[in-house]
């Protein structure tokens, strides 16, 4: 279980994640919902090692992962892809994807999960010698998942998956995502969009201005007056 | 002619190789080393008191002092360059920061050479056999610092495009941002980096030193060369710094013989300068 309480989140003065606190289970789908500018890319960075937490804690089946450094942090089983999805594009897919398994609980098991991404993803298995800058951003974002999932995580955290993809990319990729929560990772995907994301969620939050200002099944929210208001321009 | 071109190569190659080391210590572990220079020289002290005091010739020598290289670069990452990393806010300052500090310890370094050594020119004699090659004499000296340059040079190549060591090296050079998501520990990769550079700067020290005679005070001269040869090639490009390394050393090589010997520095940054002007970002540098 990975677990955040009143985790909060400082650049200087400003407060990007105020005091933020919920939990996801292996296996479960968790989307946090959020405008421009709410924390939600603070608040991935900060579970990840990638950026210090000010306060409050984040844990990992009880263990404390605040303070420690972003490469422990993806061995204890945390993957994340950030924003700009964090892929060596001067690499090939295959480079990227091996490189991936770095970690020492990933090493063991490289060939089999490399196997397991190409069956996700049959594209990266075609294309596994060409340069990664040289992809569609559809195809790029398919190696940023499969190199996180190549490092074994227990949870796997997405930031904005969606963004600047076309929409029938986007289903491809929410379809992939529901494969790999199959295997048995949680999910914690941060997103703008909210109907697809949603729609593949088992329950989400709204995060505004650093705080968490509503949660729900996927359902709920789906039919929340502020979700639509907010997101979906009124109605659906 | 032949002669010119074997030893321009020889030349060359020892120039592609220090500059290897200076590439990888400045595009994995972001220091632009200015002491690197001295610490071929000091490299090339050391062989020639374990040669002449000691009796130990430079092939075994390369035994002891890469590892030292390797180990000395180790601490000195860890003692002087590690604050400087963990200060810096960004990749400029530490830039700017390192080009400092090394500066001070090219004196340092310099310092003690000149206490131990004095500043005159010093050289020994080794393997000085003549060799016949495709009709024109070498010495056996020369032939061997080409030899374990394109060996040592080989082998970091492979190490770097064929083991999962350098291509985590790689991918620290190339995305240093995203590394600690893969798992990689950046810190560590800067330290091996910087240290591997250091074991390529004694190498280099050894394999210069059985055919060059060598002061105290002309590191300077070899960081230049090395910085040329790494721009010229493209920052951080490890092929890059093979061939214009090679590039360098064929241009000295004749126009040494065949203009004025007063005449190969001026000749190094005219290529140097009509080479970047057509590709600004070196031979193999990205944009």
């Amino acid at each position: 279980m990975l677990e955040l309480k009143n985790m909060t989140v400082r650049y200087g003065k400003h407060l990007a994640v105020d005091a933020v606190g919920f939990g996801l289970t292996k296996g479960e789908v968790v989307v946090v919902l959020g405008a421009n500018g709410a924390g939600k890319s603070s608040m991935l960075k900060a579970i990840a090692g990638m950026i210090p937490v000010a306060d409050g804690s984040v844990t990992l089946d009880g263990d404390l992962l605040t303070g420690v450094p972003a490469h422990q942090v993806t061995n204890r089983g945390i993957a994340l892809v950030p924003e700009g999805r964090g892929v060596v594009g001067r690499m090939t897919v295959e480079e990227n994807l091996r490189l991936g398994a770095t970690p020492s609980r990933a090493r063991a098991s490289e060939d089999e999960t490399i196997a397991q991404v190409f069956d996700i993803f049959p594209r990266l298995a075609e294309r596994r010698r060409q340069f990664v800058h040289t992809m569609s951003g559809g195809e790029q974002q398919m190696v940023a998942v499969g190199r996180a999932m190549m490092s074994k995580p227990d949870f796997l955290l997405l930031d904005e998956p969606s963004l600047g993809l076309a929409p029938i990319v986007v289903g491809d990729l929410f379809k992939a995502l529901a494969r790999v929560r199959e295997t048995g990772v949680g999910l914690l995907i941060v997103e703008q969009n909210v109907k697809i994301s949603l729609r593949h969620a088992d329950r989400g939050y709204l995060l505004e201005a650093g705080r968490i200002t509503g949660s729900g099944t996927s359902e709920e929210l789906m039919n929340d007056a502020a979700v639509r208001h907010a997101f979906l321009g009124g109605d659906i | 002619m032949l002669e010119h071109v074997v030893n321009g190569l020889v030349l060359g190659g020892t120039y592609a190789l220090v500059a290897m080391g200076l590439t990888i210590q400045y595009g994995i572990a972001r220091i632009m080393n200015l002491s690197f220079g001295d610490t071929i020289i000091a490299a090339c002290f050391a062989t020639y008191v374990l040669f002449t005091s000691l009796s130990i010739s430079p092939i075994l020598a390369l035994l002891i002092l890469v590892p030292s290289g390797y180990a000395l670069s180790n601490v000195v990452y860890r003692v002087i360059m590690k604050p400087l990393v963990a200060r810096a806010p960004d990749e400029g300052a530490l830039e700017v920061d390192s080009i400092l500090v090394t500066f001070g310890l090219l004196f340092v370094i310099q310092g003690i050479l000149l206490y131990l050594f004095g500043g005159g020119y010093t050289s020994y004699s080794f393997f000085n056999t003549p060799i016949n090659v495709l009709g024109t004499v070498v010495a056996g000296n020369r032939l061997l610092a080409l030899v374990l340059s394109l060996m040592i040079g080989a082998a970091l190549v492979i190490i770097l495009f064929r083991t999962r060591w350098g291509m985590i090296l790689r991918a620290v050079a190339l995305a240093p941002k995203s590394a600690p998501l893969f798992g990689i520990d950046t810190d560590r990769a800067a330290r091996t980096a910087f240290a591997i550079g250091g074991a390529i700067a004694a190498t280099g020290g050894v394999v210069i030193s059985m055919f060059q005679t060598f002061t105290a005070t002309a590191g300077v001269v070899f960081t230049m060369k090395a910085l040329i040869v790494v721009i010229l090639g493209g920052k951080g490009s490890v092929p890059g710094a093979i061939v214009a390394g090679l590039l360098l050393g064929l241009v000295e090589t004749f126009v040494a013989a065949y203009v004025d010997p007063g005449l190969t520095l001026a000749a190094v940054y005219t290529v140097f300068l009509l080479l970047l002007l057509v590709r600004p970002n070196g031979i193999f540098g990205k944009a």
